[in-house]
């Protein structure tokens, strides 16, 4: 990353200052996050297992059991599908949402309001509202498909694996567009209002003037948002657990660390697959964090 | 940009697309809404965009002087629904103040400040955004039993600021990083210190990045469901997040009552992202002007 | 300005919130429940004269009780001085230990009253005493079978299916048959009971499958399932649905047999604020290949963890709990079925149980699920049923593939 500062020697005060701005940060997330992270890396490599005297060490056991497991290699699949779509779908949203939100002019307030609405319904709730849409019988879907005309009888969405995990993703989008959008429109407004007259003045059109001054500009805004929703799906829990159950079509990697830990108390397990869900997001992030960087640079 | 705005075609396009943001993000709420309005026994019916029949009792069963649980009338939830109300705006407010302020100061260390460790400090905070709830949880509520923690604002506000600091931090390091160094460079020729400028400069051009991070925090904070669910047993700090899903019991689905709650539920966090949204565009205008 | 409001906030929250802090704190007895055993206040304030502690009652949804409590037994500490225990946890927490025995603790003449103690039984002790009874019977839509000129209740699986297609067939309702088949514990238990109407039973004493041999009830049970939702009878929507949404749609009159009935259910179909079939709903034991009704419990009780900081409170409250009085109170409150035979003979007794003779009859039959108990790898090869024979529904396995899936669950759920 380019320092955006010239080097100079460090003053003495610097350090001190630094120190005090810091330590706050690593007090937090040393204590809350880092110390229990270590204990239950240490906590995969024994066996735990409350139904099961003692707490042998077993190594990789617990990682190769994982390997092994189709249960397991299922959840891995449905969770890589949830990410791709919900990444896409929401940079794609995101970003619109973003333009607009910054480019209307009279009662921005009220669609940006609008905008972040679908994030403060509690998760639980969100998931009730849509599940109640795909209702084959009673449902909002069904009925509107019907009466546009699109398909021809009642379906039951979740019996097929694609379908349901397509609805399950927009879902989740839909709850977590808003956070893409909001940092977007956080970057857009740091864009100083000239270098769009200067574009435009250099003969740059609309998508010119995005692809050469927004996109740029916005690039660690796109890069924390593109981080985020990758996290989120990665994360995703609530919209399959409660719209299909323990179902294999839907059954995210997260899910199977619930079941696994806390439903047949293999903690140990449990644990250790929560940490491949951890390092499997952190790399697909940092994969497009390291490009985003690198292509939009301005060299 | 202006001069496309005022074309027609232009104009077209931008209504068509706020009205498709509109209804892609109210359509679902405006179902819901109509669900917490029509009676349990025409839920059954075929859908209507607008309820035939419109009721009040899945809002009266949270108000009313008696409630119903499961189909039984049992004393009201409203003193429940109530604290509970209390408790999600108390602890997203502390989370936000504590979180915000932390990463408005710390980001500024991360860009301007050198110290030994920084960038992979940074790098550090950040990645720790990829840790799923559930890895961290018993060690975390080991240790909160041991700080006599559990069940209070302070325990909890603690947990949200760890778990939303790094993507605060992360938003205002972009926003610091994009900042021009020469307006403080100014201000520390005429012989202003760190902190001032940082106070009284860096942070008011700051604006629409606070903001964000603070929306973003306070509403990551008020949906927050598997924290409070293990570190908030009682009414004490228990936000509506976790007691809105007791109300689906294994033996009576109330819908109506749910999407009541759920409706009652996003009110706070919309009066909130309007207000805070004021200082947003006034921040904008500052911005415009300088 | 801005600042003032900034800072005026930033220093009266810490204060509102120590504030409301000390308002709810309460020294006492800590319970953890779901919401039906959420006591009224009124037997809360009596508990709390007649034992002279106050009842600090904290209640969570179904599926987060358990998450909380293996949180805090994972890390040490009793999540609350008593806590709901569900018959399907006995195995897990039994083997941990993590559930005081009471068997020298209530009264012998109390536990010999609940018949579904038994269920909470592990290696012999007694983990957590019943306050909530439920077994599974056939409900059934009177006015369905009455229109299709059926005179009486099918006693068989095979009576239970002609019936079924003698109402589609006159067009009464389009899908007659109420099973979930979503990929949640309502199926599992769906078919459980199945099999033990066609005869079979799950596990041998050393827990090697009865159900994967082609005459066997559970393949039977299955076979049925898939059959009728095959042909018809069961709604292909039902992929989707849980227990709790099957029940909806029998409430609104669009089933005729809800198989898998749950007996406290039939005080909420009778209901007709709740319910559109209140007067037509009927029970009947359930139908059997054997000319003997079968069904199993699936009770819930209140025990007391390890490590519980008032345990002696505890007891007191569980005692309490089971006094004659106090279940009628719940019963009345929550619905919550008395445990208790004599509890439940003397509310027949006074009318006020909905089918009573054959809940009182149905209940006399009622067994564990599994005979030597509840084992611990139980949840795991639960979940592994519920997705297997959604799975078949779903038309994405045979029901031979879908047993053999099931058996090999078994086996993994035990080799761990």
């Amino acid at each position: 990353m380019p320092s955006s500062y010239p080097r100079r020697n460090r003053t003495p005060g610097e350090l001190a200052l630094a120190a005090a701005l810091v330590i706050p940060i690593v007090i937090v997330m040393g204590g809350l996050v880092f110390w229990p992270l270590a204990t239950s890396v240490v906590d995969s490599f024994f066996r735990i297992d409350p139904m099961k005297p003692g707490t042998p060490f077993v190594g990789l056991a617990n990682y190769g059991a994982l390997m092994a497991d189709s249960n397991v290699q299922t959840a891995w699949l449905n969770t890589l599908a949830y990410v791709a779509i919900a990444v896409v779908l929401e940079t794609i949203g995101g970003m619109g949402a973003a333009l607009l939100l910054n480019r209307v002019k009279h009662g921005r307030q009220w669609l940006l309001a609008i905008t972040v609405l679908p994030w403060c319904l509690p998760p639980v709730v969100n998931a009730i509202v849509w599940m109640w849409i795909f209702n084959p019988s009673y449902g909002l879907l069904n009925h509107a498909l019907l009466w546009l005309g699109v398909i021809d009888s009642r379906q039951v969405w979740f019996n097929d694996r694609a379908t349901a995990l397509f609805l399950v993703s927009l879902v989740h989008v839909w709850r977590m567009m808003p956070l893409t959008a909001v940092i977007l429109l956080a970057a857009l407004q740091s864009i100083p209002r000239d270098l769009y007259e200067a574009a435009r003045l250099d003969g740059a059109g609309p998508i010119k003037s995005f692809r050469l001054v927004t996109l740029p500009l916005i690039s660690s805004g796109l890069a924390i948002a593109l981080s985020q929703s990758t996290v989120f799906a990665f994360n995703l829990f609530d919209e399959a657990w409660i719209l299909s159950g323990s179902s294999l079509d839907t059954r995210s990697v997260i899910i199977q660390v619930y079941l696994t830990a806390f439903q047949n108390l293999r903690f140990s397990s449990g644990m250790a697959l929560s940490i491949l869900a951890m390092l499997a997001s952190l790399l697909v992030s940092l994969i497009y964090v390291l490009r985003v960087y690198r292509e939009t640079r301005y060299d | 940009m202006r001069s496309l705005i005022s074309t027609l075609p232009g104009r077209i396009g931008t209504v068509l697309a706020v009205t498709l943001l509109v209804a892609w993000s109210l359509g679902p709420i405006y179902w819901s809404l109509v669900t917490s309005l029509t009676p349990p026994l025409n839920l059954l019916g075929a859908p209507s965009l607008w309820p035939q029949q419109i009721t009040f009792e899945h809002y009266a069963k949270l108000f009313g002087a008696t409630s119903m649980s499961q189909g039984n009338a049992v004393q009201s939830v409203w003193p429940q629904f109530s604290a509970a109300l209390a408790n999600s705006l108390i602890t997203s407010i502390l989370a936000t103040i504590v979180t915000v302020a932390i990463a408005a100061f710390g980001a500024y260390a991360f860009v301007r400040l050198e110290f030994p460790g920084r960038d992979l400090l940074f790098v550090a905070v950040v990645a720790t955004l990829a840790i799923p709830a559930y890895t961290v949880m018993i060690p975390l509520y080991r240790l909160m039993i041991s700080l006599k923690l559990i069940d209070t604002y302070t325990g909890i506000t603690l947990i949200y600021v760890s778990a939303f600091l790094p993507l605060a931090l992360w938003l205002m390091r972009s926003v610091y990083q994009a900042m021009p160094i020469s307006l403080e460079e100014a201000a520390w020729l005429d012989g202003a210190g760190r902190i001032y400028t940082l106070v009284h400069i860096v942070l008011p051009l700051s604006a629409p990045g606070l903001i964000a991070s603070a929306i973003l925090t306070f509403l990551n904070a008020w949906g927050q469901f598997m924290v409070p669910l293990v570190f908030s047993p009682t009414l004490a700090t228990k936000p509506l997040t976790v007691l809105i899903p007791e109300f689906v019991t294994r033996n009576y689905i109330d819908f109506g009552l749910m999407n009541a709650a759920g409706i009652l539920a996003i009110i706070p966090p919309v009066l909130l992202v309007l207000f805070l949204n004021r200082y947003l565009v006034s921040g904008l205008m500052a911005g415009a002007t300088k | 300005m801005k600042r003032r409001v900034f800072l005026a906030s930033a220093l009266t929250l810490p204060l509102l919130a120590s504030f409301a802090g000390s308002v709810f704190a309460a020294d006492g007895l800590t319970v953890l429940l779901p919401p039906w055993g959420t006591l009224p206040k009124e037997m809360t304030d009596r508990f709390a004269k007649d034992a002279g502690v106050t009842l600090d009652a904290q209640t969570l949804g179904w599926d987060d009780i358990r998450t909380k409590i293996i949180t805090s037994m994972v890390a040490g500490t009793a999540p609350a001085d008593a806590t709901e225990v569900d018959w399907s946890w006995v195995g897990q927490f039994g083997s941990a230990n993590w559930y005081v025995p009471l068997d020298d603790k209530i009264d012998k003449a109390v536990i010999a009253d609940i018949p579904t103690a038994s269920i909470f039984r592990y290696d012999g002790k007694l983990l957590a005493v019943p306050y909530s009874n439920d077994f599974r019977i056939l409900i059934y839509n009177k006015a369905h079978l009455d229109k299709a000129g059926i005179k009486a209740a099918p006693k068989t699986p095979d009576e239970l299916l002609a019936a079924a297609k003698a109402v589609k067939s006159a067009g009464i309702a389009e899908f007659p048959i109420g099973l979930p088949l979503s990929a949640t514990e309502g199926t599992s238990t769906a078919w459980y009971l199945l099999t033990k109407a066609f005869g079979g039973d799950l596990f041998d004493k050393d827990f090697k499958p009865l159900f994967t041999d082609k005459d066997s009830g559970g393949y039977k049970a299955l076979a049925f399932e898939i059959g009728a939702l095959k042909d018809g009878l069961i709604d292909p929507a039902a992929t989707g649905l849980k227990d709790v949404e099957v029940q909806e749609v029998f409430k609104a009159g669009k089933l005729t047999f809800d198989v898998a009935g749950w007996a406290g259910n039939l005080s909420v179909y009778s209901d007709p604020s709740k319910s559109q079939v209140a007067n037509d709903v009927a029970a009947a034991l359930m139908p059997s290949t054997t000319g003997k009704s079968r069904t199993f419990g699936l009770p819930e009780a209140v025990g007391i963890p390890t490590g519980a900081a008032n345990a002696k409170a505890a007891q007191d409250f569980i005692a309490w709990l089971a006094m004659p009085q106090n279940e009628i109170a719940a019963y009345e409150a929550l619905g919550n079925l008395p445990p208790r035979m004599s509890v439940l003979r003397t509310l027949n007794e006074q009318g006020k149980l909905k089918q009573g003779d054959v809940l009182l009859e149905q209940a006399a039959v009622v067994e564990p699920l599994i005979a030597q108990g509840t084992p611990g790898w139980y949840p795991q090869f639960s979940t592994a049923v519920a997705s297997s024979i959604n799975q078949a529904a779903k038309g994405q396995l045979s029901v031979d593939d879908a047993i053999a899936a099931i058996a090999k669950a078994a086996a993994d759920a035990q080799s761990n």
